[in-house]
């Protein structure tokens, strides 16, 4: 019987868990500092702010590590309370799915402004 | 070794210094940030796709439910994040002490409060 608990993978994600907080801790303060320069939030200036290419670029990176560092996070949490392995690895799958979803539509929602 | 260990969870009067109360909202605030990820990216389609979908967004956030949600999600990304960034400063081998320890944990727990009113504002 293979191993499936992921007792080899928990250094690496232990790692990813820190590097994507180091992004996000990165970029929010950024883009809080680069919204309220823009002065009163309407649509026109809202619209305004994911147009350039290096907006796009920093929030989907944002995007990457916040998904990441939810997975990882929820993983955490599973261990704890799913004991049942015919439960906890479905429950992980259902979230890389839908995780690897909000990825390409957040890629979406970016790259259909101009 | 003894084979029963003593067993006492009653979370009514179980007393937790206050780090513990921070690990737990810490986790309890990243599974609510998780989960509610797909809700978030709806809000931020709408919000970009048309004036009206904007205003549409703004309308449902002033409400006072709205209100309610948006300060709920506000407090939980920053005591998330505050309570994130004292666990990198452990990782670092910074505020390892008791008392640093204690102190740090309060900090965030208040910060995180007042930060989100502040936002609310």
């Amino acid at each position: 019987m293979r191993n499936v608990s992921g007792s080899h993978s928990g250094l690496n994600l232990w790692l990813v868990q820190r590097a994507s907080a180091l992004v996000m801790a990165l970029y929010l303060p950024l883009f809080a500092i680069y919204a309220l320069s823009a002065g009163a939030l309407d649509y026109a200036a809202w619209h305004a702010l994911f147009v350039p290419l290096a907006a796009k670029v920093a929030t989907l990176l944002f995007v990457v590590a916040l998904l990441f560092h939810a997975w990882i996070g929820l993983r955490e949490i599973f261990i704890d309370y799913l004991h049942p392995m015919a439960i906890r690895l479905p429950v992980l799958f259902l979230f890389a799915v839908l995780y690897l979803g909000c990825l390409v539509w957040a890629a979406d929602i970016l790259w259909v402004l101009a | 070794m003894q084979k029963t260990r003593p067993f006492y969870l009653n979370l009514i009067q179980i007393r937790l210094p206050v780090g513990g109360f921070v690990s737990i909202l810490h986790r309890a605030s990243g599974a609510v940030l998780s989960l509610v990820v797909p809700v978030l990216l709806y809000v931020f389609m709408v919000s970009l796709q048309s004036p009206d979908g904007f205003d549409r967004i703004r309308t449902l956030a002033g409400g006072l439910f709205g209100k309610l949600v948006v300060f709920g999600l506000v407090w939980a990304l920053l005591h998330h994040f505050l309570a994130g960034l004292r666990h990198l400063g452990f990782d670092l081998g910074w505020g390892e002490e008791k008392i640093r320890a204690r102190q740090t944990a309060w900090a965030t727990l208040v910060v995180a409060i007042l930060l989100s009113l502040a936002v609310m504002l």
